[in-house]
């Protein structure tokens, strides 16, 4: 890992289309960047959850749970990741699932960056200046998609069109993904307890 | 032998002691609540405890059935309208019965109540008697000399065949009346001083959801004219404050406002700065046993800006302050003292509260506690405006219940006032008032920087300064070293 690795996304958050295009072709993005990113982010929604100000948190204080915003955070990540990838691989996308994977975590920097110093200006704010705290939230979100567009569409050498039809697309394959999830860890569960209970039939009988 | 009846007595004394707060805390058979800022259901001590009940017999008029109304005048005269016996019963405060009024003389020949369904009393002593199957209003003398009959109103807006049933009635300072009728569902129903019919006040509109709506554009036409109207609720009570504005209920499970009051020009200004709507139970169950939202069906303004709605359903007693604000919830249905069959009517009763139950055929007079007559005392105060005197009494609240947001908001306020931001931004943080928070965070903001404007406005030069000395530094190194590149070559 070399310094200019640490800086390289800060160069595709400011010039996505010439940063994508590096990241894919000069071999200039790193998979662990993007974990670290979106452990970043995870730490800052954590901290925003739990310290944001008291004007704007709006959370009830007896609920947080710092592996809920994990597990809410990473997940939803990977599963953006497989299903992108589960339609491109279809739709003659050049994308490889490492590439994809790099390509959102990079997407990703704008919120996590945003989010910690806004968590700390928001506990200095009063309910007029509120709107600046969501203003800047919007903003990052803004970012973000912008930049996950950019970076699916270079990664997968798209036309803008196909890019949002590959991104609805994807919507719609996470959300078959997670039906399909569902189905498997409830057939799992019926399975393991139809073992159990012939293993306690037997226990109780024998 | 001595010893051991010393040791008796020992044990007996200190049982009795031990035991003694525990009958006092075991009396209430119903867990009153309040509702926080999530909407969660908060057990708070019991605000009033069921003293005794009053039936007809202990008065010595015979029981009671199916008793419909009660009123008492503020210097404590109370009227029950014993409906099923045609009769109303007159008591003092102390529940001494008074005198029985059983009908009137109407133009020489004796007149008898038909099914009342509601009475008021005036503050010059007249009864108003809303006589239900008769289709009148009954205005008699304190002494029960008929004054005079409020027949069917006459007016062009009034159908032909307008059948006239009234079942609560409530009198403004002026004379007006103001009359909830069977099956009119244009609001209040109006009277003059002389009773005239004027028209109508607080007209409720039509609730339909969202599943009605859909049925409804899903269905053919020969349907839809076999469908159930929309057609507005009617109110189920009402009671008017001293300024002359008219507190009424209406059961409409769909409205978030089934309590309203009334303006002289018969708009809603019921304020509703609460967290949630003023519409007693916020958190029930859709579906199943005991479920669905209450059902208000009478109303009694206590005064200090207070009110008090009686849930028939579920038979409980919501009282909330003048802002909408729930103060406590109390009460349930059962057979013990204290809870409820169907309950009907609720009054005040010489600062208790008198909740009349037309299953039991009885009346249940609550005494305020520690706790409610605190928080009572306070509510009264901050309502009058005098906030500094309140927090004494909030303290008290805080000291017997420290879960109480409007404790918190009450301490906060008067520490605003006293300039005491900071204290202020914490109680505030505790009562979750954001709104309030903001304000006593802006002055404190404002407080603080000025208090450190020397440092904060040295610091930032001092940052400026430094930046421009790392700036110059920098250009100064890049020069040299182009000068060194081009010495080497």
């Amino acid at each position: 890992m070399k310094p200019e690795h640490y800086k390289f996304p800060f160069h595709v958050i400011l010039h996505p289309f010439d940063g994508f295009w590096d990241m894919k072709y000069e071999n200039k993005g790193r998979t662990r960047i993007a974990a670290l990113i979106v452990a970043l982010l995870v730490l800052s929604v954590i901290l925003q959850r739990q310290f944001a100000g008291f004007l704007v948190n709006y959370n009830d204080p007896r609920y947080l749970n710092s592996l809920d915003d994990l597990q809410y955070t990473v997940l939803p990540f990977l599963l953006f990741c497989i299903a992108n990838w589960s339609v491109t691989t279809l739709m003659e996308g050049e994308g490889k699932f490492k590439e994809i994977v790099m390509a959102t975590g990079y997407a990703l920097l704008p919120m996590a960056l945003v989010n910690l110093p806004l968590t700390l200006v928001s506990r200095f704010m009063t309910n007029d200046e509120t709107a600046f705290y969501y203003l800047a939230n919007s903003i990052a979100a803004i970012w973000f998609f912008y930049l996950l567009f950019v970076g699916i569409m270079t990664v997968h050498q798209y036309t803008p069109f196909k890019t949002v039809v590959t991104l609805l697309l994807t919507v719609i394959a996470m959300g078959i993904v997670v039906f399909v999830g569902t189905l498997i860890f409830s057939i799992a569960m019926q399975m393991y307890y139809f073992v159990y209970d012939v293993y306690r039939e037997l226990i109780f009988r024998v | 032998m001595q010893m051991r009846t010393w040791l008796i007595g020992l044990t007996a004394a200190i049982l009795a002691f031990t035991a003694m707060p525990w009958t006092a805390s075991a009396d209430a058979p119903y867990e009153a609540y309040t509702y926080n800022y999530y909407r969660d259901s908060v057990p708070i001590p019991a605000p009033y405890l069921p003293e005794r009940a009053v039936t007809g017999e202990e008065l010595g008029v015979g029981a009671f059935k199916g008793p419909n109304d009660l009123y008492a005048t503020e210097d404590g005269r109370v009227y029950i309208l014993d409906s099923g016996n045609g009769r109303i019963v007159r008591t003092d405060k102390e529940w001494n019965a008074l005198g029985v009024i059983d009908g009137f003389d109407l133009d020489g020949k004796r007149e008898t109540f038909g099914n009342p369904g509601g009475l008021f009393v005036t503050g010059a002593g007249d009864l108003y008697v809303a006589d239900t199957d008769r289709g009148r209003i009954v205005v008699l003398a304190e002494d029960g000399e008929l004054k005079r009959v409020i027949g069917k109103p006459e007016s062009d807006i009034l159908p032909a065949d307008f059948q006239f049933n009234p079942t609560k009635v409530t009198v403004d300072r002026a004379g007006r009346v103001f009359v909830v009728a069977r099956g009119v569902f244009e609001g209040l129903m109006q009277f003059d001083e002389n009773g005239q019919f004027i028209g109508y006040a607080g007209t409720i509109g039509v609730t339909q959801t969202f599943s009605d709506r859909l049925w409804r554009s899903l269905a053919t036409d020969a349907q839809r004219q076999r469908m159930q109207l929309f057609i507005p609720t009617e109110f189920s009570s009402v009671d008017i404050d001293h300024k002359g504005f008219v507190y009424a209920t209406s059961v409409d499970l769909n409205s978030e406002t089934p309590i309203r009051r009334l303006n002289p020009s018969g708009q809603d200004v019921l304020k509703r700065f609460g967290y949630y709507p003023v519409r007693g139970d916020v958190r029930f169950r859709i579906f199943g046993n005991n479920a669905g939202p209450s059902r208000l069906t009478d109303i009694k303004v206590l005064g200090g800006g207070m009110y008090t709605a009686l849930d028939t359903y579920r038979g409980r007693l919501f009282t909330y302050n003048d802002e909408g604000e729930l103060l406590h919830a109390f009460g349930g249905k059962g057979t013990q003292l204290g809870v409820f069959n169907t309950p009907v009517a609720v009054e005040q009763v010489d600062g208790k509260l008198a909740v009349l139950d037309r299953g039991k055929n009885n009346i249940v007079v609550f005494e305020p506690t520690l706790f409610g007559s605190t928080v009572r005392r306070a509510t009264e105060l901050r309502y009058e405006g005098n906030d500094a005197e309140a927090v004494g009494l909030w303290e008290e609240v805080l000291r017997l219940n420290s879960n109480y947001d409007l404790a918190y908001l009450g301490i906060g306020k008067s520490l605003l006032m006293e300039k005491k931001n900071k204290e202020a931004m914490a109680y505030f943080k505790l009562g979750m008032q954001r709104d309030y928070y903001s304000i006593a965070y802006k002055r404190y903001r404002r407080e603080v920087m000025q208090e450190h404007f020397g440092t904060l406005m040295s610091g930032a030069a001092l940052a400026l300064f430094a930046l421009a000395a790392f700036l110059l530094a920098r250009r100064w190194r890049k020069k040299g070293g182009a000068k060194r590149e081009a010495g080497a070559l």
